[in-house]
């Protein structure tokens, strides 16, 4: 029982990075029908940028606002120069864009940091044991950084006029434009969001996980996996799918084989897509995969 | 639709035509490498060729030896060449991955036409190039560890320790202590193939039983369900065996569950990454490994600390880093290589034999003697028990 409940633990804290992650293409992918493959990237760039920060010396608090705002700044910097310069953006063409986008931004990180992983300082806390499951404070921060990072993007888009507003503007552009949602001003700020939410994934996550050039890839894939089980609409669905597949990771790594982690995703991916491509979202809607 | 498919088809095109372009570039090359020299090539640059894990779950052992293959080859160039003739190196990343690595092969062997090969770094790759290497007859030295890269092999040889006397000194380390049972974490890929079944044997003669074994992924980040899985096997002693990042994330993962049993790791870690990737879990972590990151605790009259300590000089100096174990094979495969085309020139069977026939050569990580049987030249004495201490590792008094 302890070794189930230490399984589950590690899969939550993981899947609470792909929560932040879906959260992220939920949040471009309602508003532009962008699918954002450089998703994972903003994570790994925020991690790395921090742990440069911190040691030329910055305290923690302050090398990761910077590293947030940066990264936050580079996501719209993306939208501008690439993503609005396209006529007729098709979600294929986004994604071959985004691909693009993902390829230069790890090369610039491979030529700036190396090839090596790094690690970013834990946060500051103590360790907790609860009858034999140990739970580290960073996977606190971690579940902490979901529940207000996501939980705020989730709110702002369900319950504020202009999170309502931003969608609207996806759905309705033409209505949109009529009530004065500018179709541009919503796709920077849903681009903001998405680089704001992965380098919060990034930064939470790298001192157990570590930095490294080329670990957006798979990162943003699961994200995806994610964010598919939400429909790639619903916030709520996509969060606890997250959750669901950091957790089901850590239990086949555990009872079956390690090997077979990474499959896990895909394998949900496909048969979702099959069977259900509404994902995890009790009342579908018009929006599919 | 059909206009964002014509739209697509475009580019799809031009992709196809870049890369169709390629194609045909590359055979070209070849032809004409083939009509032009033969292969008596004792004029013009004696060029040595590597294949290095310098991207990908191998990086911390790679870019090391990137480093080292660079300075040594300026340093040699700048003392004139081998006999006056200039070398040049040619350096390719194999992406970690064993069809990178054989890929790479190929294109040393057959556009490049080197006379030498050092690599891969980690044994998989090593693996993969061996028979490339093996059936276009080119001496090849390894940095990577395990035994399989060298056994029975004709023409490929390797400077990393031997898996099986590492794991000796561990197990002998641990039957000092009066342990009877060990778990084992051992890396998914070929580093840590065989491994189980060396310490089941091994272990045989000191009373030691393997109670468990898990496998990781290199690239693996969370660790927590392997270890959950040791803590239930209730051993004396956990061996955790690969590389760094994985092998110190591992170790920190260990050390979270809280089981609090003794840790021995392998050669693998040793560099100063594995303190970056494991943090204070590090602390009393035992392995065996060369003398290169211990260097300051050695006597003056050990054999190895003059050329130790140049070593970490000029490296020091060159990359503003400390060297690590890895760089240190690096250093061995390129002295070998180069001390035998000295001797040998380029010729490959007369090279093959040259360096089949190092003896006593005072390296980095031993001191090595390569016979015909024996192609990877050190003994157990090549090993010294470092133990983590305060984020270094120093010599553990025996």
């Amino acid at each position: 029982m302890t070794d189930f409940l230490q399984l589950t633990a590690a899969g939550l804290s993981q899947g609470s990075v792909y929560a932040l992650l879906a959260v992220g293409l939920i949040a471009t992918y309602t508003v532009r029908h962008v699918v954002n493959i450089a998703q994972g990237d903003y994570a790994t760039l925020a991690g790395l940028g921090s742990i440069s920060l911190v040691s030329a010396g910055l305290p923690l608090p302050v090398a990761i606002l910077i590293a947030l705002v940066t990264v936050t700044l580079a996501s719209v910097i993306i939208e501008r120069l690439v993503i609005s310069r396209v006529k007729n953006l098709t979600t294929l063409v986004s994604i071959i864009l985004t691909l693009g986008v993902s390829t230069l931004l790890q090369a610039i990180m491979l030529l700036t940091w190396g090839a090596e992983a790094r690690r970013l300082p834990a946060f500051p806390g103590s360790d907790l044991n609860l009858g034999g499951v140990s739970i580290r404070s960073q996977e606190l921060w971690m579940l902490g950084a979901l529940v207000v990072v996501g939980g705020g993007v989730l709110l702002f888009y369900e319950k504020t006029r202009w999170g309502k507003a931003l969608r609207a503007s996806a759905e309705q552009p033409v209505a949109a434009r009529i009530v004065g949602i500018s179709p541009a001003a919503a796709s920077i700020i849903a681009f903001a969001i998405a680089g704001f939410v992965g380098a919060a994934a990034g930064v939470v996550s790298s001192p157990i996980y570590l930095s490294i050039w080329s670990g957006g890839l798979l990162l943003g894939l699961k994200g995806f996996v994610a964010a598919v089980l939400g429909g790639l609409y619903s916030f709520r669905a996509a969060i606890v799918g997250a959750l669901l597949l950091g957790v089901l990771e850590s239990y086949v790594a555990g009872y079956v084989a390690s090997g077979w982690k990474d499959a896990v995703a895909f394998f949900i991916l496909i048969i979702v897509l099959i069977i259900r491509p509404a994902g995890l979202v009790l009342r579908p809607n018009a929006v599919r995969v | 639709m059909h206009r964002a498919h014509r739209r697509l088809l475009i580019p799809a095109a031009v992709a196809a035509s870049i890369a169709l372009a390629f194609t045909g570039c590359t055979a070209s090359n070849f032809g004409g490498d083939n009509g032009g020299g033969g292969d008596a090539t004792e004029e013009g640059p004696i060029k040595i060729g590597a294949v290095l894990d310098i991207t990908g779950v191998g990086a911390n052992l790679g870019v090391p030896e990137q480093n080292t293959l660079n300075m040594l080859a300026e340093q040699l160039n700048e003392e004139g060449g081998i006999n006056g003739r200039e070398v040049e190196l040619i350096i390719e990343d194999n992406q970690s991955t064993e069809d990178g690595a054989a890929r790479a092969t190929t294109q040393l062997i057959e556009n490049d036409e080197v006379d030498l090969i050092i690599g891969a770094s980690r044994t998989g790759p090593s693996l993969a190039m061996r028979p490339l290497v093996e059936a276009a007859q080119v001496p090849t030295i390894s940095v990577a560890a395990n035994a399989a890269i060298v056994d029975g092999s004709e023409w490929v040889f390797k400077t990393a320790q031997n898996d099986v006397v590492v794991i000796e000194r561990i197990l002998d380390h641990a039957e000092e202590q009066g342990y009877t049972k060990v778990a084992l974490a051992r890396d998914a890929t070929g580093f840590g193939e065989g491994i189980a079944e060396l310490i089941t044997e091994l272990g045989a003669e000191r009373g030691i039983t393997l109670t468990a074994t898990e496998a990781f992924e290199p690239s693996a980040t969370d660790f927590t369900a392997q270890m959950t899985n040791l803590r239930a096997a209730d051993a004396d002693f956990v061996i955790i065996w690969g590389i760094t990042p994985s092998a110190g994330l591992a170790q920190a993962a260990y050390v979270q569950i809280g089981v609090g049993k003794p840790v021995y790791q392998s050669h693998g870690v040793a560099n100063d990454a594995f303190f970056e990737a494991a943090g204070d879990a590090a602390e009393g972590v035992i392995a065996p490994m060369g003398r290169l990151l211990v260097a300051d605790q050695l006597g003056d009259d050990d054999p190895q600390k003059e050329v130790i300590d140049r070593f970490i000089a000029d490296y020091t100096e060159a990359y503003d880093t400390p060297p690590s174990s890895f760089a240190g094979h690096a250093y061995d495969a390129w002295k070998i290589g180069v001390a035998a085309i000295e001797e040998a020139g380029t010729d490959p069977e007369a090279l093959r034999d040259a360096i089949e026939a190092t003896s006593d050569f005072v390296g980095i990580s031993g001191v090595f003697t390569m016979t015909p049987e024996n192609h990877s030249g050190l003994t157990a004495d090549a090993l010294i028990m470092a133990i983590a201490e305060g984020g270094r590792w120093n010599l553990l008094e025996e």
